[in-house]
């Protein structure tokens, strides 16, 4: 689950999406992270949604800062398959019971031993209804979910622990699922699954407000101090000598710089006040290519970028002839060309090019543009005279949405305000709470590389309550076809059940696909090797200064 | 001075205007002058046009600001689209043109309300004097203290989902503009109230409205007019500042300011759309100080 604040928000309510809202804060302050006199590796983030807790976070930016924190499970190699990585090993035998162990001598950064147990009492903690973590719904799968999460508003769980978690030995324990499910083994490199230091909690089981400011990690990177959220433009960070894995070459210090801008960053890259950018404004792509050269890299990307439509918390869109007018007024072509410099493609299905799945066109009609088939469709549909259009200000995006509105506007003769929040963050909140009930900018790029992860966390009904189903959509048929995606026996036969499940999405249109993202991202000149890895974060290991 | 005194106290005229039947009065003395001014005659031409503009758009421009065709944009100029297309493909000529109404009413109406409610306070702070002068006198010191652009960005980026944005505009740049006016107000009755055909009119039996607005306002007037003129142009910059910021005019209404804040990010690649409503913008801002200038020197020839 993971929405994209810039170059791609997804949001996932349960499996694993990570937003891409990318896009930082103000200038920084300076670097006082650098006590040591070393010039830190600066890369630009967003201000995450959230405190720096795993379970917590279901957005790319915090993601990204808690990837350098942490070590995942599981690796993603080059054909999106999951290699293991503080695992020694991840195995079933009948994609019902998973047993995983754990490689030897990794250790939290105040020395402790990492164990099976420190899995499972995060995973719980996750799950629990208490908790209200945005990742809760990565955790669905495992029996006894349902125990941690009783049905009502307010009603709390009694039951601490989730049923289908064991502890084996120190560096094993199984996890067993409510009912099988293929995919699981490659969920495992998402941010929910990170374990968490034994002492992240209260006697009463509340996280502690260390654990949610300087949480104790086991990767390659710790916090110098406890991250304030709202105060600190910067987060330091130093190379943590005894961590196991590869560490960096010639370089100890990184420093994440908070903007609100993809446009300062821009600047401040070209100024080599800044390291790394991975997202950079369309605007600025046909001079970041000149300006950068080598430097400036154009990656596929897993993303998709929607219009999102509020369909429970407003009736003006609840015919879906009224979404599937507004989405054949899009000029996707245009929009991707000339706004976009050609960075993104035009969206023809739910599920993302990069994944197994995708079926060029299948969404067929409903995204070929057409105006006048469009205007006739929404006046006999009876859509609103006026639409209300909210997007991130800080993620570069005004200007694809003022080439939307102005497409809505001429083609579907109504009026059309696209209404800019603040930044990322709040557009999420607003949400969440439902104070907007205008349509929103979404995105979505994967968690791990399944077609499932394009449809349960964006569109299942599990993710309404906690998770990345923004607009509510609730549809039984969609939600059967799922399961049973998750069920099936071999990986094609899961494939044909998403697909089906896909149909229905593009019958419904409960978001409007619009593009499919490319990571424009580029570095300075004071670094080399850099590379993004499948969820899109950086291989610090591999970095080494110039 | 003196020559607009001695209104009879019968006269139930409120209207009638002395200048026109006085022949020596300060209004027709500076008309006199102004005519005379190359400086006044071109500002005020411009301004008239500018008016005009704002008033009548489609005479200037048959285009219409929002059609945009983005597979043509940033095209170059051309006979139908002389300041060619922006980066959304819309007219930059059409839209150069309609944005003028935008920030010539933010520049009018905050002008006007900053002159009444400053000029208001002002003259009832200086006719009262004692209490009701120290306490208003403390306030605007208040809102002195807080940097203009600053707090007008304040203002709007908090309401900003609350009131329409033109009204915001205004409104923020009025609550931090009227205590100049108020100054300037406040002294200028001062000055007056202790005159002789003050007195004079008092001791007839003048209540405090008659004196205030019969008496002391048409010879307080002047001050207040030459600020506000200078400050109309100031008002109209203010905007584009904070439309270019992000906190004014919001799409899909049009301003100066916001196509400028547009048009930025692709300069390199596309400067017209930057510098066709920058152009628009100062030539504006300098005709209003230019005609507020040539009012002031002829309204105070002791500053010339």
């Amino acid at each position: 689950m993971r929405v994209t604040k810039g170059a791609q928000i997804v949001a996932g309510a349960a499996l694993l999406a990570l937003a891409v809202a990318a896009c930082g804060g103000g200038a920084s302050t300076g670097s006082s992270g650098a006590g040591s006199g070393e010039t830190p590796v600066r890369m630009e983030v967003g201000e995450p949604q959230h405190a720096l807790v795993p379970g917590l976070t279901a957005e790319s930016e915090g993601a990204e800062i808690l990837a350098a924190i942490y070590d995942p499970l599981v690796n993603y190699n080059e054909n999106k398959q999951a290699d293991p990585n503080v695992a020694e090993s991840v195995s079933t035998t009948d994609n019902k019971v998973w047993t995983i162990k754990l490689k030897q001598g990794y250790t939290w950064h105040d020395g402790t031993k990492l164990t099976a147990q420190d899995y499972v009492n995060a995973w719980n903690w996750v799950a629990r209804k208490s908790s209200a973590a945005d990742a809760t719904g990565f955790m669905a799968k495992i029996d006894g979910y349902a125990d941690l999460n009783p049905e009502g508003e307010g009603t709390m769980e009694t039951v601490k622990e989730m049923k289908g978690l064991k502890v084996v030995d120190d560096t094993t324990f199984t996890v067993t699922l409510a009912s099988p499910f293929s995919q699981f083994g490659l969920m495992l490199g998402y941010t929910a699954f990170y374990p968490m230091h034994p002492k992240s909690w209260e006697a009463d089981g509340k996280l502690t407000a260390a654990a949610q400011e300087q949480p104790i990690g086991m990767g390659l990177f710790k916090l110098d101090k406890a991250y304030k959220k709202g105060t600190d433009q910067t987060i330091d960070l130093t190379v943590y000598d005894k961590f196991t894995g590869t560490k960096p070459k010639n370089w100890t210090k990184l420093q994440f710089k908070l903007y609100t801008s993809s446009e300062t960053a821009y600047n401040d890259l070209q100024g080599e006040q800044l390291d790394i950018h991975d997202s950079i404004p369309a605007t600025q792509l046909s001079s970041a290519k000149s300006a950068l050269g080598e430097r400036y890299h154009d990656d596929p990307d897993s993303a998709v970028g929607y219009i999102g439509v509020p369909l429970a918390y407003n009736k003006d869109y609840q015919n879906a002839d009224v979404r599937k007018a507004i989405s054949m007024a899009i000029d996707r072509k245009t929009i991707s060309e000339v706004v976009f410099s050609g960075s993104r493609s035009p969206a023809d299905d739910f599920i993302s090019p990069v994944v197994d799945g995708y079926r060029q066109g299948a969404c067929g009609e409903a995204c070929t543009y057409n105006p006048t088939a469009a205007k006739e469709l929404y006046t006999k549909a009876g859509g609103p005279a006026k639409i209300e259009l909210g997007y991130n200000a800080d993620g570069g995006h005004k200007e694809w949405i003022e080439a939307t509105a102005n497409n809505l506007r001429q083609n579907l003769g109504v009026e059309v305000e696209a209404k800019p929040f603040e930044k990322f963050a709040s557009i999420l909140e607003s949400l969440q709470n439902k104070e907007y009930s205008g349509l929103f900018r979404m995105a979505w790029s994967y968690d791990y590389p399944s077609p499932e992860n394009y449809l349960r966390p964006i569109f299942g009904k599990i993710a309404i309550a906690n998770g990345s189903n923004y607009g509510g959509y609730d549809n039984p048929e969609f939600d059967k076809l799922v399961d049973q995606g998750d069920q099936a026996a071999t990986a094609d036969e899961s494939v044909k059940f998403y697909q089906q499940a896909d149909d229905v999405l593009l019958k419904d249109l409960p978001y409007i696909p619009v593009y499919f993202y490319r990571t424009n991202w580029g570095h300075s000149t004071k670094i080399k090797n850099v590379s993004l890895n499948l969820l899109k974060q950086v291989n610090w290991a591999a970095v080494e200064k110039a | 001075m003196s020559s607009s005194v001695a209104s009879p106290p019968q006269s139930g005229g409120r209207h009638q205007k002395k200048q026109n039947d006085k022949p020596a009065s300060l209004w027709s003395d500076a008309w006199y002058d102004l005519r005379r001014k190359p400086a006044f005659v071109i500002s005020a031409i411009l301004i008239g046009v500018l008016l005009l503009m704002a008033i009548w758009p489609t005479l200037f421009s048959s285009v219409d600001p929002r059609a945009c065709d983005l597979s043509v944009a940033r095209q170059a100029p051309s006979a139908g689209h002389l300041f060619g297309r922006d980066n959304l493909g819309c007219d930059v000529y059409s839209r150069t043109i309609h944005a003028a109404r935008n920030s010539i009413v933010i520049g009018v109406l905050t002008t006007v309300l900053v002159a009444v409610i400053g000029g208001l306070l002002g003259m009832v702070a200086a006719f009262y004097a004692s209490m009701t002068d120290t306490v208003l006198s403390r306030l605007t010191e208040i809102f002195f203290a807080i940097p203009g652009i600053l707090g007008a960005l304040l203002i709007a980026s908090t309401f900003r989902d609350q009131i329409n944005s033109i009204l915001l505009v205004i409104v923020s740049l009025t609550v931090l503009s009227w205590p100049m006016t108020f100054r300037i107000m406040r002294a200028a009755v001062i000055t007056a109230k202790n005159q002789d055909f003050v007195v004079a009119a008092r001791a007839l039996g003048a209540g405090p409205s008659r004196l205030m607005f019969r008496h002391l306002l048409p010879n307080a007037l002047a001050p207040v007019i030459v600020v506000s003129t200078i400050n109309l142009g100031v008002f109209i910059a203010a905007e584009a500042a904070l439309s270019f910021l992000g906190v004014g005019v919001q799409s899909p209404d049009i301003s100066w300011g916001l196509m400028i804040s547009d048009a930025r990010d692709r300069f390199l690649d596309a400067p017209l759309p930057l510098i066709f409503p920058a152009v628009f913008l100062s030539i504006t801002v300098l005709a209003f100080i230019m005609l507020g200038d040539a009012v002031r020197d002829a309204l105070d020839p002791k500053l010339r």
